[in-house]
């Protein structure tokens, strides 16, 4: 044996263990999904029935067809539009954003809501449930943790002191913590949460036991009364900003640790020759540390959107009967789906439109946020 | 004078800010904690520091909840799955990182695209292969330890911070050791290995963290108690005995202390770890 080949065989020797459990636990369960996801599936194989789960599970198929021409339709006038910068009049430039309009009211109307209706109600509620958990998360999280990030950062003492304080939530195991954050967020008028709302001259909440949205109960303590349901459906369950949150209050203190060391990699003297330059404190995060900071938000922001689709187990201590189904998330929908149903097709059809939506989402990201980002020169 | 005036409020008003963050991250420790000193009745009234600490809490929680057997669980699956992660890992990085080979870079772009995948879409076929394998292999893989450690013994994740670290490391080192006659295995085992200690100590934290946290799958998996973890264990008792607070927080505390006592004695190498992941590489 030459070196070349022996290196070789080393190379796979030392890989193929890991190769082994990656490939029987992490890809082929996408294929095998596919495959179980065609047939009427229980405890063991039944009938192949061809595409019938996804049909149930996502709708008509010409709703979905035109779904498909609307993002596409969106795709091509966006590209359109660019395409016309140097040329043309400001008049066509102007005039060419309203073939945005057919474009959007087609997703809505015929794509979206049509979907909606013809598919399983519990599909797209754990979708809805899912996005209104992300927009509530991901904004307030990470302006919380570059504030304190930011403040840590200029601080001179107690740094490495209060780095652990922060990020003790993150280690600290979801379990212990969701328990906690049950009784302090519980509907019991004596709970934490409800003290402090005493202590603030309000009435208490039913937290985590509260199914109507927040819209809603703002408006019933204004006085309004025969609020309409869809304000329920437009707007997050007080139960779910109860669990958003508790996501706020673990993951601050990753991203508190992620953001210092992004702002730690900023070189010195782009402070100092905004400082020379006049810049006062705002001018000088504004303009100067933001830019800089803004792939570590991305990076950040990207790891939240997928930590939101995986989010499980936190959800499942908390989730209470009260809540109905106002905080079940797509994970707990395909979870509920294989535990208490035993349906393993229907199970993995729901998996795969999720796996499906998890590919799209991380494209659209990328494309909209992935070029605002600074990376310097 | 002013401006040193102004620089004494903006100094407390930062670190008023701070103390502020690092109270409320720290309030639901200190209410678990409390919590689980109290009697029934006074949690009952939400009293909010015990009037006598009741250590018989724990001794309940540990014997009758079974929290004693469900912890013992969780350490045997959480050391198995360590210490396999780091083996695995670290052989399947070393070749990624270190080694030319046909194929290299396209298996680690698809051990890239497995890190995209979530559990959620894996966890139902992967129930339905150990269901397989528990009927058709002689290894009871169901409600034994199996089902819970083997499809976890290594992690995309792992391998990839792995492999970003060993890259880090010097050629010279191995152009020096290739002269002493050492070959890819030795330089591994004997210069690659003493130097991974961080990496190691955070994949090995993840892994720990990741196991001991892991909820849905041992519900799957698991339906009696006898190999049943302490997540699930918890979880249980909290849908079951909804009012039993003082035990919920004894429990809660049971299933915290583990972590966080491994997570001060490797603190700095954790977070300098995770710190690291977050860079471009």
């Amino acid at each position: 044996m030459n070196n070349r080949t022996k290196d070789n065989f080393i190379a796979w020797a030392l890989l193929s263990p890991a190769l082994v459990v990656l490939t029987a636990f992490g890809l082929f369960p996408i294929l095998y999904a596919f495959y179980v996801s065609l047939h009427s599936w229980r405890i063991k194989r039944d009938a192949f029935i061809g595409f019938k789960h996804y049909l149930q599970a996502i709708g008509d198929p010409l709703n979905l067809l035109a779904f498909g021409v609307a993002v596409l339709g969106l795709f091509l006038i966006a590209r359109f539009r660019r395409n016309l910068s140097s040329g043309s009049s400001i008049l066509v430039k102007k005039w060419s954003f309203f073939l945005y309009i057919p474009a959007i009211w087609l997703l809505l109307a015929y794509g979206l809501l049509g979907l909606i209706e013809t598919g399983d109600y519990r599909l797209y509620n754990g979708f809805r449930v899912t996005i209104f958990y992300a927009l509530g998360t991901i904004p307030f999280q990470l302006s919380t943790a570059l504030f304190l990030a930011y403040l840590l950062f200029n601080s001179l003492r107690g740094k490495g002191a209060f780095r652990i304080l922060f990020f003790l939530p993150y280690v600290t195991p979801a379990i212990a913590t969701a328990v906690v954050f049950r009784s302090i967020f519980s509907s019991h008028p004596l709970s934490f949460a409800n003290g402090f709302l005493e202590l603030l001259g309000l009435e208490g909440e039913r937290w985590l036991s509260e199914s109507h949205s927040i819209v809603t109960l703002a408006l019933t303590r204004l006085g309004f009364s025969d609020l309409p349901l869809w304000l329920d459906t437009a707007f997050p369950s007080l139960a779910l900003v109860s669990v958003i949150f508790y996501n706020i209050w673990v993951y601050v203190g990753y991203d508190i640790v992620i953001l210092l060391a992004g702002l730690s990699a900023i070189p010195n003297h782009y402070f100092e020759a905004a400082k020379i330059d006049g810049a006062n404190s705002w001018q000088l995060f504004r303009h100067v540390t933001l830019p800089l900071v803004s792939p570590t938000l991305f990076f950040l922001s990207m790891v939240a959107v997928i930590g939101t689709f995986k989010a499980f187990n936190h959800i499942y201590i908390l989730k209470n009967p009260g809540a109905k189904d106002s905080v079940d998330v797509i994970s707990v929908v395909i979870f509920e789906q294989i535990f208490e149903f035993h349906n393993a097709g229907y199970a993995s059809a729901m998996a795969m439109v999720l796996f499906i939506a998890i590919i799209f989402l991380t494209f659209i990201q990328n494309r909209l946020l992935g070029k605002r980002v600074f990376y310097g020169t | 004078m002013e401006r040193e005036y102004s620089r004494l409020t903006r100094k407390i008003l930062l670190y008023f800010g701070l103390v502020v963050g690092a109270a409320s991250a720290m309030f639901p420790f200190l209410w678990m904690t409390l919590s689980s000193f109290m009697t029934r009745g006074e949690t009952i009234r939400r009293a909010f520091i015990p009037e006598n600490i009741q250590l018989a809490n724990y001794v309940e929680a540990w014997h009758e909840a079974n929290f004693g057997l469900y912890f013992e669980n969780s350490v045997i699956v959480a050391v198995i799955q360590v210490i396999g992660t780091l083996t695995l890992s670290l052989l399947a990085a070393y070749p990624l990182a270190r080694m030319e080979f046909r194929g290299r870079d396209t298996i680690f772009a698809i051990i890239l695209a497995t890190l995209m995948i979530p559990e959620t879409v894996t966890m139902v076929p992967n129930f339905l292969t150990v269901t397989w394998l528990h009927r058709n292999t002689p290894i009871l893989w169901l409600n034994s330890w199996p089902s819970l450690t083997i499809p976890f013994l290594t992690s995309a994740f792992s391998i990839f911070l792995l492999r970003q670290f060993l890259r880090g490391i010097p050629n010279d080192l191995w152009e020096a050791a290739r002269i002493d006659g050492a070959g890819h295995l030795r330089f591994l085992f004997r210069i690659v290995l003493p130097l991974c200690r961080p990496p190691l100590l955070t994949v090995g934290m993840f892994t720990f963290i990741g196991s001991w946290n892991s909820l849905a799958w041992p519900l799957l998996v698991t339906n009696s108690s006898e190999w049943r973890p302490i997540s699930v264990g918890l979880q249980q008792f909290v849908s079951e005995a909804g009012a039993e607070i003082h035990l919920q927080m004894a429990g809660a505390v049971i299933a915290t202390i583990p972590v966080l006592f491994v997570y001060f004695l490797i603190q700095k190498e954790f977070t300098e770890g995770i710190s690291m992941s977050g860079l471009k590489g």
